[in-house]
């Protein structure tokens, strides 16, 4: 070594000495980063994949034919009906009798209310609406598609095994005797589940739907970009575009940043003090989810939207300044369409943040157990994701299903929240 | 203040007056050495449009401009010349208070539109914007349509009564920025979809459109190619029946072709005004006299 005179080396011999090595560690980065990529997407696979496999089974559901009588009698009523004894009627009992009509065998107490147990208490309003629908039904005998229980749901699905002992199972065998009889007969059928997405919440599966969460979600969701985008994009203009810089600014920056890493709970703990028992807001309510939401993702907005105002050249407001427009000018007729697209896909991903957001809503009761679909924002409700909450804690093994439908269905809006973002971006989009 | 400063500028201009009797140019005169930084040459002109006294500016702590006295003639074409980092655009940008928009950075002096004190703060900067217009080193239309580029102005000033009348006002501005024959068909066209060239001349054309009294260059060709840069110089010459033009520019041959008299800047020092051919042919100063002949810079 000592004999090799640096001097006497050209540059060219340098660089090959080291060519080699330079190479090695591009191909290893690069290696590295095809990896990495390879595992996120291993993951994403992975959660779609169980989600999918565990929830498609949810949109379909177990429906049982039966004949039932519409007898004028049972309704105790002749023509012409009237509603209201139509809408009073026993429909449970109308279900119960075509059982037994169908199963005369059936005799003791015991095995009666097992045999009832096919069917889905919801039957009986399924019955209630064709009658009040068709008044002319009354007196007829039809054959009827009846909603089947989560239990019958589950075997005929297959989440349910027959070969475990009776005891350890939710079907007795006496009922799978039954079924197997109605199958024979054809009359056992998996049908769309319509009722998964018009329905509310109910504390029997195959009747529990997500269309009271979703308008929930809906309404939240609408209360949030009413307030957020406006508020957030304004505080963004004055803070880039007008505001003096000094401490007070870079204190008000500071603290916007550090609000959009405050955990989401806190504003929930916010919401409830200042919106539910100050103000007296109801709970529950899409009002003040959108409210504490809105909370939520004003620094969001807030931020993607000042990092949009910034990236619009100076040169642009030079040019609009240079010219004689006001600083008003400017930033509205130049500025702002520029920074829009920005501005929009920070709205968009805030939203989507928003429509993902569970803890500050349990926080202001919107985690209660709501039937009803909401028709206002005063109403109490639910969102989507306290929704997948509380079916994710119900025992029901049927609401494993629907706990992934929803999931998918939640899954779903954000994908096409993001795609509506990346639609408007592209649109709004302008090259200087 | 501003009467301490006419003092001054009183004081000055008796000095500059000395100088002047000094090195008359039938006399042979002695180069002023490089240590010097008192302006030589005449500052003041008989009929101006825009005064300067003593300005200074500070960006924080340094200090880009020092106690420069100048004065802009009625069409008149200034060429302002220097080394990188002289403080020529920095000048030319207090012409119209651009500097506000630049945090930190401190104006001082008095500097006169037709007599008024442009940094007085009765002064709205809207309306002498509009006296003063710009034209930057980088073309920087609007990301919108070409037409929209050239109404803006007029539309925001209110100078059009109606579409006519603006529609008039376009097409007059953009055919004395000689570049209406290239886009007459395709004024919807987005104005960044321009060649260099034709961006510089529809933001000329853009300044133009709301009749300013002066225009301001910020080394308009820089960017340019030579042909595209003839035809500003042209339009310069046209635009200087009616217009006062201060032109920045790194290109000595620009401001010997196209301005009536130049300014030579050296590190914020304001180092020596004078005729285009007098300060080219036979500068008074040592560091114009290495600029101009390539020594340095």
């Amino acid at each position: 070594m000592n004999d090799l005179k640096p001097s006497k080396l050209k540059t060219i011999d340098h660089v090959n000495t080291r060519l080699a090595k330079r190479h090695a560690s591009e191909k290893f980065f690069q290696r590295m980063g095809l990896l990495s990529l390879f595992i996120g997407i291993a993951f994403v696979f992975t959660l779609f994949f169980s989600i999918v496999s565990k929830g498609y089974t949810a949109f379909q559901q177990t429906f049982i034919q039966i004949e039932v009588d519409f007898d004028e009698q049972f309704f105790a009523t002749e023509k012409p009906y009237e509603n209201e004894t139509l809408s009073f009627a026993d429909y449970g009992g109308l279900v119960k009798k075509s059982l037994r009509e169908m199963f005369p065998g059936v005799e003791s107490r015991q095995e009666r209310r097992l045999l009832y147990g096919l069917i889905s208490t919801g039957a009986a309003y399924q019955l209630r609406d064709m009658v009040m629908h068709d008044p002319t039904l009354v007196g007829q005998t039809k054959q009827v598609w009846l909603l089947a229980s989560d239990d019958v749901d589950m075997l005929i699905k297959g989440h349910m095994e027959r070969e475990v002992p009776e005891t350890d199972r939710r079907l007795r065998d006496v009922q799978i005797a039954w079924l197997d009889q109605l199958i024979a007969e054809d009359s056992v059928s998996l049908k769309f589940n319509m009722g998964f997405f018009t329905n509310g919440d109910s504390r029997e599966p195959e009747q529990a739907g997500i269309w009271g969460a979703l308008t929930g979600s809906i309404l939240t969701l609408m209360i949030t970009l009413l307030l957020s985008f406006p508020i957030g994009v304004a505080t963004a203009v004055y803070l880039e575009e007008f505001a003096p810089k000094n401490k007070w600014t870079d204190l008000i920056e500071v603290n916007i940043n550090n609000l959009a890493a405050v955990p989401s709970i806190v504003y929930g703990l916010l919401g409830l003090a200042v919106f539910i028992n100050f103000i007296g807001f109801p709970r529950s309510a899409p009002l003040v989810g959108g409210l504490v939401l809105t909370l939520m993702t004003l620094p969001t907005i807030i931020i993607a939207s000042r990092a949009a105002l910034k990236s619009v050249p100076p040169s642009i407001r030079e040019a609009a300044l240079g010219i004689g427009a006001s600083k008003m000018q400017t930033v509205f007729f130049h500025v702002l369409p520029l920074a829009f697209p920005g501005m929009l896909t920070g709205t968009i991903i805030g939203m989507a943040q928003a429509l993902g957001e569970t803890a500050p809503l349990l926080m202001i009761g919107m985690v209660a157990f709501i039937v009803d679909i909401p028709s206002g924002v005063f109403d109490p409700a639910t969102v989507l994701p306290v929704q997948i909450f509380l079916w994710a804690d119900s025992p029901e093994r049927a609401f494993v299903e629907r706990t992934s439908a929803a999931i998918m269905v939640l899954l779903g809006f954000l994908i096409v929240m993001n795609a509506v973002a990346v639609m408007l971006r592209r649109k709004f989009e302008r090259r200087w | 203040m501003s009467l301490v400063i006419e003092k001054q500028w009183n004081g000055q201009n008796a000095q500059i007056g000395e100088r002047e009797s000094i090195r008359a140019p039938e006399q042979t005169h002695t180069i002023v050495s490089r240590e010097d930084r008192q302006t030589v040459g005449i500052t003041a002109v008989s009929n101006p449009r825009i005064r300067c006294f003593d300005v200074n500016v500070h960006y924080g702590n340094k200090h880009a401009i020092k106690n420069v006295s100048l004065d802009i003639g009625r069409n008149e074409i200034i060429a302002m010349i220097g080394p990188s980092g002289c403080g020529k655009s920095t000048f030319l940008r207090c012409l119209n208070r651009m500097n506000d928009t630049i945090d930190h950075c401190t104006v001082t002096g008095k500097i006169e539109l037709d007599g008024e004190d442009i940094n007085d703060k009765s002064i709205d900067v809207v309306p002498l914007r509009a006296r003063v217009g710009m034209v930057f080193q980088k073309p920087n239309p609007f990301p919108k349509s070409i037409y929209e580029n050239v109404a803006f102005g007029p539309r925001i000033h209110g100078l059009a009564k109606d579409k006519t009348e603006l529609e008039a006002i376009v097409v007059t501005s953009l055919q004395r920025a000689g570049l209406w024959n290239e886009i007459k068909d395709c004024l919807d066209q987005s104005g960044t979809s321009l060649s260099g060239g034709q961006q510089q001349r529809l933001c000329i054309a853009r300044a133009i459109a709301i009749n300013p009294e002066v225009i301001l260059m910020d080394e308009p060709c820089s960017a340019l190619d030579p042909i595209a840069t003839a035809v500003i110089e042209d339009l310069m010459n046209e635009l200087c029946s009616d217009y006062s033009i201060a032109i920045v520019t790194h290109s000595m041959q620009q401001a010997a072709r196209v301005s009536h008299r130049t300014a030579y800047f050296h590190l914020g020092d304001l180092i020596e005004v004078g005729k285009t051919e007098q300060l080219f042919t036979n500068p008074i100063h040592q560091l114009t006299s290495d600029y101009i002949t390539g020594r340095f810079g």
